[in-house]
């Protein structure tokens, strides 16, 4: 057996105004990329990509985007990157931009990079808290936002949904 | 040890540019070009099939003839194919069905200078 292999590219989109990622969808997103493409690289490019191109992971609140490609035709879509200018979604055009972070041949590589990049991003940023109590305050929403507790919120969840649906 | 009664050599094609002898065929052939036409039409099938980004290697046209619009081209060895195969799939220009004929390929100049198929 012969598997095919891929690359999958870990991306930020940035906004000139953060607030309107939230607009951002996977589709708005691919046809940006593959117009780009086709700009950039022509028929051929576009052709090249259109085989096993997808948006894989768009995360809306921090624009982080995973994007994954055939190995072999990776540097088109790579190189055409930068040539995104706009998103248009829902009607309205976006100006933005899109850094491509790292390349993996694996989503799992790509994900342990983009923990050891957003770390190295917080002990960037907290130098730049003007108070003690800044500094108190984004350690306390790191803290609170862990996975342990999630799961304890979506056990609770499930109980009281449960208790529910035995009372119906 | 004796040493071995063959030696292998491999001779790799080190020639930075090719040159190649087309020429531009239309269906009615009462069409005229200049030469900066005739590079533009080159540069527009480039753009359409290779995008931008692929449109911007360089090549040269070295001769042009107007009469019966063949044409020298020099181009990079990295880029050959790519020129190539855009200069296959041209079709029209000015909504004038037309095509471009290879000729020969030859990473020397001098080997365009004659064409063993027009002897008589």
């Amino acid at each position: 057996m012969v598997r095919f292999k891929s690359r999958y590219l870990l991306c930020e989109v940035r906004m000139s105004d953060p607030p309107s990622l939230q607009l951002l969808d996977d589709r708005s997103v691919f046809t940006a990329l593959r117009n780009a493409v086709s700009r950039a690289h022509g028929d051929y490019g576009a052709g090249v990509c259109g085989l096993s191109f997808a948006v894989k992971y768009l995360n809306a609140r921090t624009g982080v985007l995973f994007l994954r490609c055939r190995k072999s035709h990776y540097r088109l879509i790579w190189s055409a990157l930068p040539f995104v200018s706009s998103l248009e979604s829902r009607g309205q055009r976006l100006p933005c931009a899109v850094d491509c972070l790292h390349v993996g041949g694996t989503i799992r590589t790509c994900q342990k990079f983009l923990i050891r990049y957003n770390a190295r991003q917080i002990q960037r940023l907290l130098p730049q808290c003007r108070s003690e109590e800044e500094c108190v305050e984004v350690r306390r929403a790191v803290m609170s936002c862990s996975l342990k507790e999630l799961e304890e919120e979506e056990e609770e969840e499930d109980e009281e949904r449960g208790e529910v649906s035995a009372g119906q | 040890e004796e040493p071995a009664s063959y030696e292998r050599l491999v001779l790799k094609n080190a020639s930075v540019y090719h040159y190649l002898r087309i020429s531009l065929v239309f269906q009615d052939s009462d069409k005229r070009l200049s030469e900066a036409q005739f590079k533009q039409l080159i540069i527009s099938a480039l753009r359409d099939l290779y995008g931008e980004i692929g449109a911007a290697f360089p090549f040269d046209v070295l001769k042009f003839e107007e009469n019966t619009l063949k044409a020298i081209i020099r181009v990079l060895s990295s880029g050959l194919v790519k020129l190539w195969s855009a200069l296959t799939l041209l079709g029209s220009y000015q909504n004038e069905p037309c095509a471009f004929r290879i000729i020969q390929v030859s990473p020397l100049l001098l080997a365009l200078s004659g064409n063993s198929r027009d002897f008589e």
